[in-house]
């Protein structure tokens, strides 16, 4: 039986100067969910999250973390449960080395110093960043950083793991390894992840089930559903993944499937699954309604004349 | 541009740099006080071939340290001219009815003195071992928590903050900024320092949260793994007789 991991009930928050940043939040996050929130610039991402591990403490006790109050929580308790990865990790590297980096939170979390000792390689070793214990971080690479960073949270083993913009700025390999260690730790050690993210193109490879937050949060659903949804993506400035858009070209040439992949990999799915299935091809053809639709569906993906 | 890495030497390996960390900065300090108190130019002297003779044993290039010894000079310096003016005394010369004294010159040169062995000290000091382990020297030394962490994050965010001002200086000459000292030029300054202090503290800001978000309670914890030898006791009992020896020497002749 799963979880609840996050419940968040009727959550507000304006900034200090008055501006409203969050309004009337509602989530519910089962335990082992791959949860993306995506919205534009300023929507609140960030400071949801801030809300999600108690850096920010909302006043009306309505962020329950595996049905507890994260108000309530000592703030031992509140790192082991939440773990927050900032988007910029010259933010989150502070201390003077990667091993005092990676070591911060384990100590204050009150560990004797061989577990310290252990978590700190086995954070390391998980990024891949092992031998890089006495390394200064202004001497390391941005890829390599934001792998020093996440260490520094993995090496607290929380339950819940929160990445803002993980995949930003980096090259596509770096891009990759980082999306695949994210999914390891979800698959193999049962974490929540939770991520903020821009690139639609690698949001289905992080998760099963999309928020999209606009200060409110505006729509929830697998991502398929969110990316059918034209109106949606446009109030909200949003785009729909390349490898969708492509495949809701050709449905208008008559192709036919269940659902649009979201992905070049559920690409290679659907089209060896309609090959191989009765038809042994794919047909595409124009037929009397193909123009009009291509008409109507370029029109809805155009951000400029909304 | 460079960056100021004083502890760009600290992989060098010589006594100095073998030296337990916390027994350094103690025994250093100790010297350091010891040297400025001394009262004869010929002790001075002694003090500042002493600091040199530290310097040399340490391997440290003798370039990169006085590069930053300079910049003490530029301080200390003018005092050879200031003080033979102001300080009474016997005259040596007169020029223009304004008459220098040997007294000045004295206390001057004994100044200079004093300031250079000190100077030079400190900087073998620091850059014999990384600042790293100087900030873990001074944590475990009980210094004031207030200050370590400072020193940290200076030590930290000096590079970050180096970074964002090069990058913004690179922005400017890409949109043909030439630094003039006119009105204009001066003003674009003035609004490149304020973006640098706003960016700063903006950072400042998420920092902080970061460090919420890890437990952070307002004691900086860390954890060290010094360990004195015999060699650093030997060499802490020298350097403390020679920090001794110099007042001595002093009060004696």
């Amino acid at each position: 039986m799963t979880k609840e991991a996050v419940s968040i009930r009727d959550l507000n928050y304006s900034y200090p100067d008055g501006t409203v940043a969050l309004e009337d939040i509602n989530i519910t996050i089962e335990e082992g969910e791959r949860i993306a929130i995506i919205g534009q610039n300023g929507a609140g991402k960030t400071t949801l999250f801030l809300h999600l591990n108690g850096t920010i403490k909302s006043c009306d006790n309505n962020v329950v973390i595996f049905g507890k109050d994260i108000g309530q929580m000592k703030s031992k308790e509140r790192i082991e449960k939440v773990g927050v990865v900032f988007q910029d990790p010259d933010d989150q590297l502070f201390m003077p080395t990667i091993f005092d980096d990676v070591a911060f939170g384990p100590i204050n979390m009150g560990l004797d110093e061989d577990e310290v000792e252990r978590r700190v390689r086995s954070a390391l070793a998980t990024v891949g960043l092992t031998g890089f214990e006495d390394r200064v971080p202004h001497h390391l690479s941005y890829g390599q950083k934001k792998r020093a960073a996440l260490a520094a949270v993995l090496s607290m083993e929380p339950r819940i793991l929160v990445l803002d913009e993980p995949t930003a700025n980096l090259d596509p390999m770096n891009r990759a390894s980082l999306i695949e260690l994210i999914n390891d730790l979800n698959r193999d050690k049962g974490i929540t992840t939770i991520v903020a993210m821009h690139d639609v193109n690698a949001v289905s490879q992080l998760a099963d089930r999309i928020y999209v937050l606009n200060k409110r949060m505006v729509a929830e659903g697998p991502p398929t559903e969110i990316f059918m949804d034209f109106d949606l993506l446009r109030e909200n400035n949003l785009d729909a993944p390349d490898v969708f858009k492509l495949f809701s070209v050709l449905s208008c040439f008559g192709f036919n499937c269940e659902s649009l992949p979201l992905s070049i990999n559920e690409a290679v799915e659907v089209l060896t699954k309609t090959i191989e299935g009765d038809e042994k091809h794919v047909h595409l053809h124009i037929h009397e309604h193909t123009h009009e639709d291509l008409e109507v569906l370029m029109h809805r993906y155009d951000h400029h004349h909304g | 541009m460079d960056y100021p890495e004083i502890d760009r030497y600290a992989s060098l390996d010589s006594p100095i740099h073998r030296f337990d960390p916390r027994a350094k900065i103690i025994t250093f300090v100790l010297l350091l006080i010891s040297f400025v108190f001394v009262q004869k130019i010929s002790v001075a002297f002694l003090a500042l071939l002493f600091s040199l003779l530290l310097l040399l044993v340490s391997k440290l290039p003798i370039r990169f340290i006085l590069k930053r010894v300079q910049i003490v000079l530029i301080f200390v310096l003018p005092l050879l001219i200031i003080m033979p003016l102001t300080v009474k005394g016997t005259e040596l010369f007169s020029v223009f009815g304004i008459s220098a004294t040997r007294e000045g010159l004295w206390y001057a040169s004994l100044i200079v003195i004093r300031s250079m062995a000190a100077v030079i000290l400190i900087l073998t000091m620091l850059g014999s071992m990384r600042f790293d382990t100087t900030i873990k020297a001074l944590y475990t030394l009980k210094a004031p928590k207030t200050l370590v962490q400072m020193l940290m994050f200076t030590y930290r965010y000096i590079f970050v903050i180096i970074d964002e001002f090069l990058s913004m200086w690179r922005a400017m000459s890409a949109k043909g900024f030439n630094p003039r000292t006119n009105m204009y030029g001066l003003s674009v300054m003035g609004n490149m320092v304020g973006m640098l202090i706003v960016k700063s503290y903006e950072r400042g800001e998420r920092v902080y949260q970061a460090m919420i978000s890890r437990g952070y309670t307002g004691n900086p914890k860390t954890r060290t793994a010094f360990a004195m030898r015999r060699t650093d006791y030997v060499l802490s009992a020298i350097f403390v007789g020679i920090a001794i020896l110099v007042h001595i020497n002093t009060v004696m002749m």
